[in-house]
């Protein structure tokens, strides 16, 4: 299968922070959902705004679609860790946003918006200031607002981290259809180890700007809230802890 | 809330009886201290003969004019001490500079360059009001969420498309408080412009009053100047919630 990101050996420091990433390589394939798992300050976000091109690296290269990124592009959608609507325009027109700033909504960009809130399940909501709606219907909007253009990558920076256990395990749910039913590649962040393995075709842990484990997840591809209890999401489970305390 | 008021509105009238008490107790002159009902009957006097309005009218149009044109280049400068910090570390002291002189003693001045009448009492109103739309359309620029800054690159929105759709639109609610200091001050500016070198206005008027030692006219030019302060305060909330009102941050 086609690379569809590519991070060859990848460095980046921040001139306050110091190092945050160290020879970071990583391939993602076309319609992967990838996650990468770590502490606080191992480097995933920095990673992350390497892939969107909002960072550029010191040292190697991103790759998307074969091509160098040296800065966003719009075959890409990014999620970022609060959901940075925009009060003043309805649901309706943030989650358009993305296409009102290169030109013209046509009706069919509507639709098509309508469609995607549809199904996030805001159906009836098009018109609602999103100060009305809670923190899971806000995050739903801002997932929404990122996959409007169909983007063939969509990069997340713990979009969930914020929501309770219920709220998130339907929108886990929920991002999965939505990204199957477009072939949408994701990298997606978090520091939840049962989000990891519940959502990843394959897990990654960083840890001190490295990738010290790497994870196939070996679970249905079709997922359903049963697994989290099964054995086998145990063992995934147990694994990851295991590699991100070994990582301390 | 609604007791409040009430309670807001008693408060003003007891301090006025008070005040009315008062000056009848103690027999004050009514060269020192007019009663309220004196005032209000000069105010009466002078608007029922027509005496206060071209006054009013002349200090209305200078507070307009002097607050659209400081308020204008207030907020235009704003913008672009916003959007650069390097031109903001050049350009600030100096407008700190022509702020905290004092403004009084540049009214002489402003008589010499722009002679008497209207154009000076405008340009002190203006550079009275250009100071709050600079400073809090400035500072507001530079505290708009960077998450959603980062959302607009993501989005490959343009630098202009950042500054009025985003920047512009976030910092909104900082650019309107500014915008009612300046229009409490505009009034400020005009009517001491008009203390120096005008013939005509309200501060014009407290000064021929003060010359005919007429002091309930002082007075009651003082009330009509504190009545049409409040009353562009008020347009000035109304016109910021009108502009709010879909915008309530997170």
């Amino acid at each position: 299968m086609r690379n569809c990101l590519e991070l060859d050996s990848v460095e980046f420091s921040y001139e306050k922070r110091g190092a945050a990433l160290h020879a970071v390589s990583l391939q993602l394939a076309e319609g992967e959902f990838r996650c990468l798992i770590g502490r606080s300050g191992c480097g995933k976000t920095t990673l992350l705004k390497l892939a969107a091109g909002l960072l550029k690296p010191q040292r190697g290269q991103v790759l998307f679609q074969g091509t160098a990124v040296a800065r966003p592009r719009p075959e890409m959608g990014f999620v970022f860790q609060s959901p940075t609507l925009l009060p003043w325009l309805h649901v309706l027109d943030n989650v358009l946003l993305p296409l009102c700033l290169h030109g013209e909504v046509t009706p069919t960009d509507r639709d098509h918006a309508r469609r995607l809130l549809r199904q996030m399940g805001l159906q009836g909501l098009d018109e609602q200031s999103p100060t009305a709606l809670s923190g899971g219907q806000q995050s739903r909007v801002a997932i929404a607002r990122a996959l409007v253009t169909n983007p063939g990558l969509l990069l997340m920076d713990e979009p969930f981290a914020a929501l309770d256990a219920i709220t998130r395990a339907e929108l886990q749910q929920d991002l999965l259809s939505l990204c199957q039913s477009q072939s949408t590649s994701v990298l997606f962040v978090t520091h939840d180890i049962d989000e990891a393995v519940y959502l990843a075709d394959q897990v990654q842990v960083l840890e001190h700007g490295r990738i010290v484990h790497q994870m196939n997840v070996n679970l249905p591809r079709q997922r359903q809230a049963a697994l989290r209890d099964t054995p086998a999401f145990n063992a995934h489970r147990a694994e990851l802890r295991q590699a991100m305390e070994a990582g301390r | 809330m609604r007791r409040d008021r009430w309670l807001s509105a008693f408060i003003g009238l007891a301090l006025m009886a008070a005040w009315e008490a008062g000056v009848r107790l103690w027999h004050t002159s009514a060269l020192v201290l007019p009663a309220p009902s004196v005032v209000a009957q000069s105010l009466w006097q002078g608007l029922a003969s027509g005496y206060l309005l071209p006054h009013a009218w002349r200090t209305i149009q200078e507070v307009v004019l002097g607050l659209l044109l400081g308020a204008g280049l207030g907020f235009a400068g704003g913008l672009v001490l916003g959007e650069s910090s390097r031109l903001r570390a050049m350009f600030m002291p100096y407008v700190v500079i022509s702020q905290v002189v004092p403004k009084l003693a540049l009214a002489p001045l402003f008589i010499v360059w722009f002679g008497f009448g209207t154009l000076p009492t405008v340009v002190m109103t203006a550079l009275i009001c250009f100071f709050p739309l600079l400073e809090n359309t400035a500072t507001a620029m530079q505290q708009v969420d960077h998450q959603r800054l980062e959302l607009f690159r993501m989005l490959r929105a343009s630098r202009w498309q950042t500054l009025w759709r985003l920047k512009v639109r976030a910092s909104l609610p900082g650019i309107l408080a500014g915008f009612r200091v300046a229009v409490v001050l505009a009034w400020v500016g005009a009517v001491v412009a008009e203390f120096i070198g005008a013939s005509q206005g309200l501060g014009a008027l407290i000064i021929a009053a003060q010359g005919s030692m007429d002091t309930p006219l002082m007075f009651a030019v003082l009330t009509l100047i504190t009545l049409l302060g409040l009353a562009s305060y008020k347009l000035a909330n109304m016109l910021e919630q009108r502009l709010l009102r879909s915008q309530q941050d997170f």
